[in-house]
């Protein structure tokens, strides 16, 4: 369907913890997004930044690519990097259900069930040339 | 915004944190630091209404320290949460369980 115009907008970052404050500087600049679709790609962006960082660690080339578009009803925030790890990471992650680690006094999975919560659709795609992770989120004024 | 601060106040018996910039997974320890610091010492309020992020370990910081308070038998409270701050906790799915006040005079 062509009736609205489709935007989008994409950053290369490094593979590293402090990626996490460039990737919240890219997603308030995402002006195609209202207010809480913004905040709903910052929250749930972040989470499966974080997870990658510290699970899925080392990237190909220590970068991986961000994409956001605005597609009809909804909003597509994909994830783009090769990773070795990333296969078995990606294998019953979004089944883990939230655990409190009592030796490190924080909780384990919180941040994708919040992920779960934010989005429609979460799909990880291991791919022998390029890893992919997708969220869909409802249109929000 | 991308640094977080910190500033601690103390209000007759009360410790009241002003945080202002993100809580995330790279700037939460200082955050996690000062809360609980606090919450071992008075009855703690928080006020986020210039938190511009919360990941994960950030609530995992608020929920632990709700804990805490009930444990050390102090008062603990969110004030004003922001607008991302508030989308953040209701995601979790249990955002009704969090102590989150408009205004001070309601700690």
């Amino acid at each position: 369907m062509e009736g609205e115009r489709k935007a989008g907008r994409s950053v290369v970052l490094d593979a590293n913890p402090s990626s996490v404050l460039d990737f919240e500087s890219f997603a308030e600049g995402l002006d195609f997004l209202s207010p809480v679709e913004r905040h709903r790609v910052m929250i749930a962006g972040g989470e499966i930044l974080d997870n990658l960082i510290r699970e899925a660690s080392p990237m190909d080339r220590r970068k991986l690519r961000v994409r956001v578009t605005r597609r009809r009803g909804s909003v597509l925030l994909a994830f783009y990097f090769r990773s070795p790890g990333f296969a078995a990471f990606s294998a019953g992650s979004l089944e883990f259900e939230p655990l409190f680690d009592h030796l490190d006094r924080r909780w384990r999975g919180l941040g994708l069930l919040m992920c779960r919560n934010l989005a429609r659709r979460i799909a990880f795609r291991p791919g022998e040339l390029l890893d992919r992770i997708f969220l869909e989120f409802d249109r929000q004024l | 915004m991308t640094q977080l601060d910190i500033t601690v106040h103390s209000d007759h018996h009360r410790l009241l944190l002003l945080v202002s910039g993100p809580i995330n997974s790279y700037t939460f320890t200082d955050f996690q630091e000062k809360v609980y610091k606090a919450i071992a010492q008075a009855d703690t309020a928080v006020d986020m209404e210039r938190v511009t992020a919360l990941s994960s370990a950030g609530i995992g910081v608020i929920m632990t320290a709700m804990e805490d308070a009930e444990t050390s038998g102090h008062g603990f409270a969110i004030v004003n949460p922001s607008e991302i701050v508030k989308l953040a906790l209701d995601s979790t799915g249990f955002g009704a369980s969090f102590p989150l006040v408009k205004t001070l005079k309601q700690v």
